[in-house]
């Protein structure tokens, strides 16, 4: 495999890493330090993009999703979660580490297999199909997990997907650079608006079960 | 037959025979400073094996024979072992080629095997309890080394630990390859498990958590002596095999000569103590994880080790 190859590869496989990690974790700090890697991940591969295809687009692209994605929405995210009453970790998660390390496995197996039965085809470039995996691994995180918290985390787990897919299969398409940008902004309302709305009107399900339990 | 070849065999067993206990005094000292302890002497295994030697055998009542024969059909297992992975040499040594990776394996196992029944038969609570602990985790290790087997036999289209180390020596692609990488994680974290360190296993006889201990709770004189040696030729055969097909490749003298096996020794003993020394390390800075968390920490090494699969499938490449 030639080099530049290679760093794809061994970026794709720590996006992947970190997604495992996401999956088997319970605690909301380490969630949050762990998308923020993954987001640094993305904006590493971006710029190796940038500096192999020589564009200042992608260039850009790739500053922004350090800056945004990787520090601003955690940081975004880490003073929200301060007025969260139970916000340390999630409950459920804790006890299922196995299942959801086997989960998200067989689940990363799954989507390889719908990918080569559909995309493989029209992206038959190697590596194609990671960021499909990492999108099934976002949407496992929503459905298994019960907290909000963690679900915000999976949601920008996947928009890291569609992001890195965009990166890796279209980042010559025009409207690229925009939709990125358009995702990073949709990332700060959601952490810095959605999340305290939610918090204040409706709550969590699961914060209900926990106020319950304290008494 | 080669006289040359079969000098390098019988220096290799020596290697493994003799060195294994000095790894584990190396080791414990080390362990000890990181306590701020002075600990025990590094040959202070080798005065334990000689004092257990010396001391009469108890056998428990109701124990069959197996109880004083099997610890050393599994000591038998080892020493082939000993001369069949790539220890002191980077070429095959003559019983090289009775064995594959998987054949390795299949010896480890049936070595364990042996050291759980021998367990059983003492009719000890402590000991069955070490044995189903055991057994109830190697559930999840054994299908990793599978994996990792699997993951071996991807990169270089053989089974054979000797062409590893060559391909990897040979291809600096091939060891940063994400396979490789993943592949050695996941042998990482499984060899923390089976030689029984942190987060998996605390040493001593600490009777909530032990399972390398327990098994052996009823042995007494030769029988322990050996069953102790025995772990300890487990670890440096593991350790060896993890740095010379995995993580360190490098290094060895290719000369098919009796001195450069020699020099060979040197150059394993280096890489060993940074690899104890770095095991110290790792568990001076983290906790032993709760009994029933052992499951989780095996489940992520499994998972390393099917995503280095997975990994090769989806990139098209070791």
């Amino acid at each position: 495999m030639d080099p530049s190859n290679e760093v794809v590869a061994l970026v794709g496989v720590g996006i992947l890493l970190t997604a495992l990690f996401l999956q088997s974790e319970s605690f909301i700090d380490p969630l949050i330090r762990g998308v923020a890697l993954q987001s640094l991940l993305l904006g590493v591969l971006l710029g190796w993009l940038a500096w192999t295809e020589r564009s200042p687009d992608i260039a850009i692209l790739a500053g922004l999703t350090v800056v945004v994605r990787a520090i601003v929405i955690p940081y975004v995210l880490r003073r929200q979660i301060r007025a969260f009453r139970w916000r340390s970790r999630e409950v459920h998660a804790a006890n299922r580490v196995t299942g959801h390390a086997l989960a998200a496995v067989a689940a990363a197996i799954v989507a390889w297999f719908v990918f080569q039965q559909t995309l493989a085809s029209v992206f038959p470039q190697p590596g194609a199909a990671l960021p499909f995996v990492l999108l099934v691994q976002g949407l496992l995180m929503l459905a298994t997990r019960s907290n909000t918290l963690v679900q915000v985390i999976g949601y920008l787990e996947e928009e890291n997907a569609i992001v890195y897919a965009g990166a890796l299969l279209a980042a010559a398409f025009p409207l690229f650079v925009e939709i990125v940008v358009f995702l990073d902004v949709l990332g700060v309302v959601l952490v810095g608006v959605i999340l305290s709305i939610q918090r204040d009107v409706t709550g969590t399900p699961e914060e209900a079960a926990l106020e319950e339990l304290a008494g | 037959m080669d006289l040359n070849a079969q000098i390098v065999n019988l220096l290799q067993a020596a290697t493994v025979l003799l060195l294994s206990p000095l790894l584990a005094g190396v080791s414990g000292r080390w362990k000890a400073w990181t306590e701020s302890r002075s600990g025990p002497s590094i040959f202070q295994p080798y005065r334990d094996l000689a004092k257990y030697l010396r001391k009469e055998t108890i056998v428990p009542e109701g124990a069959s024979r197996l109880f004083l024969a099997a610890p050393f059909v599994a000591f038998g297992a080892y020493l082939l072992i000993s001369i069949v992975v790539p220890i002191i040499t980077p070429y095959p040594i003559p019983f090289a080629s009775t064995v594959d990776f998987l054949g390795g394996g299949l010896l480890f196992g049936l070595a364990g095997a042996l050291t759980l029944l021998v367990a059983l038969d003492s009719g000890s609570n402590y000991a069955a309890l070490g044995a189903s602990r055991t057994v109830s985790f190697a559930a999840f290790g054994e299908p990793t080394l599978i994996v990792v087997f699997f993951a071996v036999a991807v990169i270089t289209g053989t089974n054979n630990p000797y062409v590893t180390n060559n391909l990897l020596t040979a291809s600096t692609s091939a060891y940063l390859s994400p396979t490789h990488l993943l592949v050695t994680g996941a042998f990482f974290l499984l060899l923390l498990a089976e030689i029984g360190r942190l987060p998996v296993e605390s040493a001593g006889l600490m009777e909530l958590g032990m399972l390398e201990e327990g098994r052996l709770y009823e042995h007494s004189g030769r029988a322990l002596g050996v069953l102790r040696w025995n772990g300890w030729m487990k670890q440096f055969l593991l350790c060896s095999v993890f740095l010379n097909v995995f993580a360190v490749p490098w290094g060895m003298f290719a000369e098919p000569t009796v001195w450069a096996a020699v020099a060979n020794i040197g150059v394993l003993l280096v890489k060993l103590l940074l690899l104890i020394g770095g095991l110290a390390l790792i568990e001076a800075t983290i906790a032993k994880v709760r009994l029933f968390k052992i499951r989780d920490y095996l489940a992520l090494s499994f998972s390393l080790a099917i995503l280095s699969v997975f990994a090769f499938a989806v990139l098209g490449v070791p």
